[in-house]
C-alpha cells in the first residue's frame, strides 16, 4: 500500500489549527490544576480542619470517575443542573483542570510529607514562622520533588485532550476524525497526527527534564 | 533572675506519660548537662523549653517570658533559645552561609550585608569560613553539626539547647563539635546539653542532672555524682555508657 504524502499536506493547515487548539486547553488545563493542586495538597498535607475532607472528595470524584464521563458532565449534565452553558473550549479546558488538578494535588501532598520533618523543627527553633517555614525550606525542597511525576502529569493531561472530541471541541484528535472522512485515507491522517502528538509530548517532557538538570540539589 | 525556669512541667503523649513534674531552674551562664537512658524524656523535655512540643501541664518561663502569657508565643520564646540536634538538621538546599544567614534575614531581619557578616563571623569561630559556599552534603558530619552550631548562635539565643550533639557523628569527628561547645560554655554561654560524652561533662558542666522515666531523678555536681554514685540505677547507667 503506498503512502499519499500529497494528503497529509494538504491536512496540514487544519492538523496546525487543531494542535494549537489542543496545546491551549493543554495550557489552561495543567495551568489551572497547577493552582488547584497547589492549594489542595498543601491543605491535605496540613490536614486543614474540616476543609481536608472537601478536597479529600473532591479527589476521590475525580479519581473514580473515567475523564470522559467528567467531560460529559460539565459539557451537557451541568447546563440541565445548574443552567450553566459552557463553550467546547471552555468546558474543555475546566474539565482538564480539574481533573489533573486532583492529580497534582496528590503529587504536592506526597512532596510535602516527605520532607524531613526535622527541617521545620530546625526551622522553627530558628524562631521562624510556619509560613516562612514554609516558603524559605519546605517549599523549595518540595518543589524539586514534584517536577519527575509533574511532567508524567502534564503528558497524561496532554494526551487525554484528545478525548474532547466527544464533546465536539475541534482539537487534534477530533481534527483527524474529520479529515479522516472527508479524504478516507485514515492511514496517511491518523500518522501525521500521532506525529503531532508525539512532537507536544516529547517537546514537554524535553522541557521537564531541563527544570530538573537545573535543579539537582536532592 | 533565672534564664529558664520549669515548674511542675508534664508532657504526655495520648495517654503515655513522658514527663513528670518536672521542676528545673537554669541560672545565666550555667552549662547543664542531662543524662539518662533511652526513651528517659531528655528529647521530649528540650523540645519542650523550645516549645517544638506543646507542655501539657505546668509552667515554663524562659528569658522572663511565661509561655500562653498573654504577648509570649511560642516563636519569642524559640528566638531565645537555639537548639542543635542529633541528625544536624541542615537546610540541604543552601549553602552552610545561606543555613547561618537565615535566622538574621527572617527573624532579626537584618539587611542582606549585615546577616552575610553575621554568618561569616560566626562560621570564622566554628572553624569553618572557608567552607562557607558548600552544601551540607558536601561536608564531613562534623562540619556540618559545627555549622548547625553557628546557624543556631546567629539569632543571638540566650541560651542553647543540645541533644545529643555528637551521637550521630563517628568517634573521630566528635572531638571538632565538643571543643566548639567547651569554647562556648568559655565564653559564658548558658547550655543544656544531653550528652553521653561523660568526660565532656565532667570537664564542661556545671551541674549534671539525670532522668529516669520522664523524672529528674538526681542533681548534683558531676564529679561528685561520677564519684559517689547515689543510687543504683545511675551507677548501673554509668557502667552502660562507659562500655
Ligand atoms: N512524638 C511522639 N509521640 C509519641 N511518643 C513519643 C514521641 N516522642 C517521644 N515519644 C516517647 O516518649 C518517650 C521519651 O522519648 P525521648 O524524649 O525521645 O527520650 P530520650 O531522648 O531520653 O531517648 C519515649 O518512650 C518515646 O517513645
Ligand atoms: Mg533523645
Amino acid at each position: 500500500m503506498d503512502f499519499r504524502w500529497d494528503v497529509v499536506w494538504t491536512a496540514m493547515p487544519q492538523m496546525v489549527e487543531g494542535a494549537q487548539l489542543t496545546a491551549q486547553i493543554t495550557l489552561l488545563g495543567i495551568g489551572g490544576g497547577m493552582v488547584i493542586g497547589t492549594l489542595c495538597g498543601l491543605i491535605m498535607a496540613f490536614r486543614l480542619p474540616v476543609i481536608h475532607w472537601l478536597v479529600f472528595a473532591y479527589i476521590s470524584v475525580i479519581r473514580g470517575t473515567p475523564i470522559v464521563v467528567q467531560a460529559m458532565f460539565i459539557y451537557f449534565a451541568l447546563p440541565m443542573a445548574a443552567d450553566i452553558a459552557l463553550s467546547g473550549f471552555v468546558a474543555a479546558s475546566l474539565t482538564l483542570a480539574l481533573n489533573a488538578g486532583a492529580y497534582i494535588t496528590e503529587i504536592v501532598r506526597g512532596a510535602v510529607q516527605s520532607i524531613d520533618r526535622g527541617l521545620t523543627d530546625a526551622g522553627l527553633a530558628l524562631g521562624l514562622s510556619y509560613p516562612q517555614v514554609l516558603v524559605s525550606i519546605v517549599g523549595p525542597l518540595a518543589f524539586r520533588r514534584t517536577i519527575p511525576p509533574l511532567g508524567n502529569q502534564f503528558i497524561i493531561s496532554l494526551k487525554d485532550s484528545a478525548l474532547f472530541l466527544v464533546i465536539g471541541v475541534a482539537e487534534l484528535a477530533q481534527q483527524g476524525e474529520q479529515l479522516t472522512a472527508q479524504t478516507g485515507r485514515a492511514l496517511e491522517i491518523w500518522t501525521a497526527v500521532a506525529v503531532f502528538y508525539l512532537a507536544m509530548t516529547f517537546s514537554l517532557a524535553v522541557i521537564m527534564r531541563l527544570i530538573e538538570r537545573r535543579m539537582t540539589i536532592l | 533572675m533565672s534564664l529558664i525556669a520549669c515548674s511542675k512541667l508534664t508532657k504526655h503523649f495520648g495517654d503515655t506519660p513522658v514527663l513528670r513534674d518536672i521542676d528545673l531552674v537554669v541560672e545565666a551562664g550555667e552549662v547543664v548537662v542531662i543524662v539518662g537512658a533511652s526513651g528517659s524524656g531528655k528529647s521530649t523535655l528540650l523540645r519542650c523549653i523550645n516549645v517544638l512540643e506543646p507542655i501539657t501541664s505546668g509552667t515554663l518561663e524562659v528569658d522572663g517570658k511565661r509561655l500562653g502569657e498573654r504577648g509570649t508565643s511560642p516563636r519569642a520564646i524559640r528566638r531565645e533559645t537555639g537548639m542543635v540536634f542529633q541528625q544536624f538538621n541542615l537546610f540541604p538546599h543552601m549553602t552552610a552561609r545561606e543555613n547561618v544567614m537565615l535566622g538574621p534575614r527572617k527573624v532579626r531581619r537584618q539587611g542582606r550585608a549585615e546577616a552575610r557578616a553575621t554568618a561569616d563571623r560566626l562560621l570564622q569561630r566554628v572553624g569553618l569560613l572557608e567552607w562557607a559556599d558548600q552544601r551540607p552534603s558536601q561536608l564531613s558530619g562534623g562540619q556540618q553539626q559545627r555549622v548547625a552550631i553557628a546557624r543556631a548562635l546567629a539569632v543571638n539565643p540566650k541560651v542553647m539547647l543540645f541533644d545529643e550533639p555528637t551521637s550521630a557523628l563517628d568517634p573521630e569527628l566528635r572531638g571538632e563539635v565538643l571543643q566548639v561547645m567547651q569554647d562556648l560554655a568559655a565564653e559564658g554561654m548558658t547550655m543544656i546539653i544531653v550528652t553521653h560524652e561523660m568526660r565532656f561533662a565532667e570537664a564542661a558542666a556545671h551541674r549534671l542532672i539525670f532522668m529516669d522515666d520522664g523524672r529528674i531523678v538526681h542533681e548534683g555536681h558531676p564529679g561528685t555524682l561520677f564519684a559517689n554514685p547515689p543510687s543504683e540505677r545511675f551507677s548501673d547507667f554509668l557502667g552502660h555508657v562507659k562500655t
